[in-house]
């Protein structure tokens, strides 16, 4: 199984900080038109931006992924702990894309499209952008290799 | 082909309804702002023409063809629009026809295909009898594509209509007493909902009916009879809508389709191809599983997200005995006799903590509520009776879920109130998803999903084994992931051993690799 690229626990937590802030920013407001001390957002605030790295972290450690024989196989997940396998067969298309956050570090996430419903489409994050490519360029070539029927 | 030329005045007098709606509207203002009542006469008028004027265009402009390989539609006013849906991709084809329609003999015909977020192919409105005659031919096309040339005309869709009617098997036809039990048992869970917002709506109003006291038992009295009646009027719509919509509802097949007519005053008909059925699901409840009925819905990739919902049971039985929907399934899908494999036993202990978590905040939020209106004959401690029932209601659950693997099929079984028996055919399944959350990692158990790409799925309906065990799950996904792989390395065999000018393909061997690249990408939006 293949692990993540480390720098990608930079993009979680640069993402959970976001959402810490937002929440701070609003609790604060509320503090303020209560007249209430500012400590309970404080606190609250804080405790968001240590749940955030510490489930970051955690997700990066639970992740993998690898490329077998007639699959794909992702396991994933900190509280619901989930593993896909999406056969090569049923790959639809692939895509590879760079978030701004993902940009900043220098990473990319290849995403892999089935037509089904639910687990429709899986993202590989955390990979440098030429992992990307080549990991699009392989799935593509594996899944055209695979020669699928008509998919539904 | 062009559309019916009655169409022309249907969808004027479609559009101007709806223009005349907010005129009204207008109108109202207009004569607080003294605007003279001939002007929005006037208004109305040119409204009328303009779109007269469009339909006009519209009708000239809509063409639909039957090419070699595809299906053409051009249309389109002034963003015009031109189609090809090749025949092998086409899903369900579904004809409506309403109250007004039928007086003017109009049909609407929807071609779905699995891609894109809408139907594929809207034809508004043919004629009844171009309407078969399209549904017809399509079939035709599709089980001997490229073999001859595109006949035009209505007397050959006339003959294909015939010579197809003949060939039809009848499946099933709904009995007067089973149109009767499917309105008896029938619910509608939407009235309460509209009732109860109209009502909130209405309260201000509604108010000084109700008997000004403070007394509770009043209150309650007030609130059971409002509950009773609730309950009896959604079954009456329920009944009503259900005996409307499956009125006549007959199941016939031909070679490579079902075909399904229903309504008594919007009629239904269409047609599901067999190579294009993802899950067959039967259902039932308690009263159902007692008196030996049960339900039946087959599932395309047809249909998007927001349609699933409303059409989603078109291909349904609505209900028959047990025996025959088992036999229906049968004939539509294969055989399979199967024992479920259940959850281990001391899974029910993990619903009993739960149904026990569910009484204890209920019963919480009752005494707050107690507390705050400070009634003291208020019994906020009635849920806890509910600490009797909860082990049985944990056995029952772990009693109706499991899961079988059958020859050709993963059966799975969940629900008590509404159990739910679902068939995957192996070839049909897109992903495996394993998941375990914390609760279930406590118990070491797993819930494994087999993904298709039915339409009804995007509810959260797909085929799944829920809280099995861990070392099962794991069994289970090696499994479904080596007969996936083997259906398909079959079908691809008997697919090339068919020789690709046989005049009787199987239906599978049309969707080959040809346009395997062209496939539906766009499918996942």
């Amino acid at each position: 199984m293949n692990a993540l690229h480390p720098r990608i626990r930079i993009v979680w937590i640069l993402r959970s900080l976001i959402g810490a802030a937002l929440l701070g920013a609003a609790a604060t407001g509320i503090a303020i038109f209560l007249s209430e001390p500012l400590t309970i957002p404080a606190v609250l605030t804080g405790l968001f931006v240590i749940l955030g790295v510490i489930h970051a972290i955690l997700r990066y450690r639970n992740w993998q992924y690898v490329v077998g024989d007639d699959a794909l196989y992702l396991e994933r997940g900190v509280l619901t702990q989930v593993h896909t396998e999406v056969p090569l067969v049923r790959i639809q298309h692939v895509d590879s894309r760079r978030s701004a956050f993902e940009r900043l570090v220098g990473l990319a996430s290849t995403v892999v499209y089935t037509a089904g419903s639910r687990g429709a489409d899986v993202t590989i994050p955390g990979l440098t952008p030429e992992a990307a490519r080549d990991l699009r360029e392989r799935l593509k070539g594996l899944a055209i290799e695979a020669d699928g029927e008509d998919a539904v | 082909m062009k559309l019916a030329p009655a169409s022309i005045p249907y969808r004027v007098f479609q559009k101007a309804g709806r223009v005349a709606i907010s005129l009204v509207f207008l109108g109202s203002i207009g004569t607080e702002f003294a605007i003279g009542r001939e002007l929005v006469i006037a208004g109305v008028g040119v409204i009328i023409l303009l779109t007269a004027g469009y339909e006009l265009a519209y009708y000239r402009r809509f063409r639909y063809e039957f090419t070699k390989d595809t299906f053409d539609v051009k249309s389109g006013v002034l963003n015009r629009r031109e189609r090809e849906i090749p025949y092998g991709r086409i899903q369900n084809v579904d004809i409506s026809r309403n109250v007004i329609q039928r007086l003017l003999g109009l049909s609407a015909v929807n071609l779905e295909t699995a891609g894109g977020g809408s139907t594929e192919a809207a034809i508004k409105y043919v004629t009844a009898e171009a309407a078969t005659g399209i549904q017809s031919e399509l079939r035709e096309r599709k089980s001997t594509r490229g073999d001859r040339e595109p006949a035009e005309g209505a007397d050959t869709d006339e003959a294909t209509k015939k010579q197809t009617a003949a060939e039809d098997e009848l499946l099933f036809e709904i009995a007067p007493s089973e149109l009767a039990l499917a309105g008896v048992l029938s619910f509608d869970p939407r009235v309460p909902g509209l009732l109860f917002a109209i009502f909130t709506g209405s309260i201000p109003f509604v108010s000084p009916v109700i008997p000004q006291t403070d007394s509770p038992a009043v209150l309650l009295g007030v609130g059971v009879v409002f509950l009773i009646a609730l309950v009896v009027l959604s079954w009456l719509v329920g009944a009503a809508s259900a005996i409307v919509n499956y009125w006549g509802f007959r199941l016939t097949r031909s070679p490579t389709e079902l075909r399904y007519e229903r309504g008594l005053l919007k009629q239904y008909s269409g047609t599901i191809p067999f190579d294009k059925i993802q899950t067959v699901t039967i259902s039932d409840n308690p009263l159902k599983r007692q008196t030996g009925y049960a339900t039946l819905a087959v599932e395309t990739a047809g249909y998007a997200p927001g349609q699933a919902n409303e059409r989603g049971s078109e291909a349904a039985v609505p209900i028959a005995s047990r025996d025959r929907i088992k036999r229906l399934a049968e004939e539509i899908d294969g055989c399979e006799t199967v024992s479920f494999n259940r959850p281990p036993k001391r899974i029910r202990r993990r619903y009993f903590a739960r149904y026990l978590i569910g009484l204890a905040v209920l019963t919480g939020v009752l005494y707050g509520i107690g507390q705050l209106l400070a009634a003291e004959t208020f019994s906020w401690y009635l849920p806890l009776a509910g600490l009797v029932l909860a082990p049985i209601a944990a056995h029952y659950k772990w009693l109706h879920r499991g899961y079988a693997l059958g020859e050709d099929h993963l059966i799975t079984r969940n629900g008590v109130w509404r159990r739910e028996t679902k068939r995957v055919a192996y070839h049909r399944i897109q992903t495996v998803i394993d998941e375990r959350t914390i609760f279930q990692r406590r118990w070491s158990v797993a819930t494994v999903v087999a993904d298709t790409a039915g339409s009804l799925s995007l509810l959260g309906n797909d085929a799944a084994a829920v809280d099995i065990d861990a070392s099962d799950a794991i069994y289970l996904r090696r499994v479904l992931r080596t007969r996936l792989q083997a259906a398909l390395a079959e079908r691809r065999q008997q697919r090339n051993s068919v020789p690709a000018a046989a005049s009787t393909p199987t239906p599978d061997s049309e969707t080959l690799a040809d346009d395997n690249e062209a496939a539906i990408g766009d499918e996942t939006e």
